[in-house]
């Protein structure tokens, strides 16, 4: 074992302090990615500062045409919340989805979208639903926050606080987990709203969480998964490995979008 | 487990400039992702240390860099050999050659192997290929404003080399 310390702050302020003061220091949101990667050692940071008991960070609200979903909210907390339910019940199921039973209870939403996992099931519906991200020092557009594999608009010393949703007509969300890790093989969120039909695909990129315009596109003419016949992602822009092969996770992709618009249809 | 790629640059300086730069260690040391220090430590050999910074993971890999089979300004193969300690090991090649390209510009055409083993292949076995990828465009497109500007014509990984590689 080796020494690192430990800080557990109750706001969001002072866990901002603490990131300023400690170059290297890491935030622990559920620690369902960093615990592991420091039990291998391939992280060694010098403060961990847990989050959990920032209250400012829970909760889950309704305002107006909103849903707003505090970021140590864990994915147990939405797949059971009678809010998100009765605003974007799709959302409950890609939080139900997530990981195993240790995984949901553990892991936040937070944590996740910060970490942007390539494979992660929170980019595709964040991304999707055009939500804003909310941090300690601004707020930042679903569009502008992904930046490719595990990189994020976030400044080194930079919490999320909460993720703000407009609620939707339609939302959808279907995924090929990989049967061992969870993980998206691939992910597809369809959503419509005020902000037009998006299409957010995730575990297929070879650069993390993107966009099919394509898919939008028809989706805007027709919302059936009908619509997306004969539409399909480059496979030269999909990400390769041992458990399926770039033309595999192209394919996937287009039949994971016809389910997410039937269950959003639903 | 093995990753294997290729691609092609068209640098916009002539084939001499593209060479020196290509050996010049203060260049690579700013074109390779994360690179901290790399250092001449006799003819043709260098000492380099670079940080792999990808999500949660934050580790430093130590290691020898060797130029060999050096056909200036045509060709040269790079080798190097790293160790992140409990992190893991990485090693592997890269033949580059260089071919005159229109109006004055170079054309760099790399194949590169290399076998990454421990515990950062374990858990990046997912992950591994998008991020060589990702490092290959970085150092390239770094490169590329180092001699002046260019543009990556393509990169490639290759599917049968990560097939054949070892799972987690």
């Amino acid at each position: 074992m080796y020494a690192f310390d430990y800080q557990r702050p109750s706001t969001v302020n002072e866990a901002a302090a603490l990131l300023a003061n400690g170059s290297g220091a890491k935030l622990l949101a559920g620690g369902q990615t960093l615990i592991p990667t420091m039990k291998q050692r391939l992280a060694s940071p010098p403060l961990v500062v847990d989050l959990r008991d920032v209250a400012e960070l829970r909760g889950i609200d309704r305002t107006n045409d909103r849903l707003v979903i505090g970021a140590m909210t864990t994915h147990a907390q939405v797949a059971e919340s009678a809010v998100v339910a009765s605003t974007i019940p799709g959302l409950c199921n890609v939080a139900e989805g997530i990981g195993d039973p240790h995984v949901r209870h553990r892991g936040t939403i937070g944590g996740s979208l910060a970490n942007n996992d390539p494979a992660a099931d929170y980019p595709a519906a964040v991304l999707a639903l055009a939500a804003t991200i909310y941090t300690n020092k601004r707020e930042i557009a679903a569009d502008d926050f992904f930046q490719g594999l595990f990189t994020t608009a976030l400044e080194e010393d930079e919490i999320i606080t909460r993720v703000s949703f407009p609620i939707p007509e339609r939302f959808g969300y279907a995924k090929f987990p990989n049967p061992a890790s969870r993980y998206a093989m691939v992910g597809v969120a369809v959503a419509k709203g005020p902000q037009g039909v998006r299409v957010a695909v995730t575990g297929a990129g070879q650069n993390g969480v993107f966009r099919a315009t394509d898919m939008e596109a028809a989706l805007t003419n027709a919302f059936t998964p009908d619509a997306l016949k004969g539409i399909s992602v480059d496979p030269s822009l999909m990400n390769s490995d041992i458990h399926g092969d770039a033309n595999y996770r192209a394919h996937l992709v287009t039949v994971m979008a016809r389910r997410a618009v039937q269950a959003a249809a639903a | 487990m093995a990753v294997n790629m290729s691609g092609e640059v068209i640098l916009a300086a002539d084939r001499e400039r593209v060479w020196a730069m290509l050996n010049d260690p203060e260049v690579l040391k700013v074109c390779i992702p994360g690179c901290e220090t790399f250092e001449l430590d006799g003819e043709n050999t260098f000492q380099a240390v670079a940080r792999v910074k990808i999500g949660p993971v934050n580790a430093r890999f130590k290691g020898k860099v060797t130029l060999s089979d050096i056909d200036a300004p045509n060709s040269y193969k790079i080798s190097g050999e790293g160790e992140g300690g409990i992190a893991g090991f990485a090693k592997g090649g890269a033949t580059v050659r260089l071919e005159p390209a229109e109006d004055g510009g170079t054309r760099l055409i790399y194949d590169v192997e290399a076998n990454v083993g421990g515990k950062i292949a374990q858990l990046g076995s997912r992950l591994i290929n998008s991020v060589a990828k990702k490092n290959a465009d970085t150092f390239f497109a770094k490169f590329a404003e180092a001699v002046g500007g260019g543009t990556v014509v393509a990169t490639n990984v290759d599917e049968a080399g990560t097939a054949a590689g070892e799972g987690s």
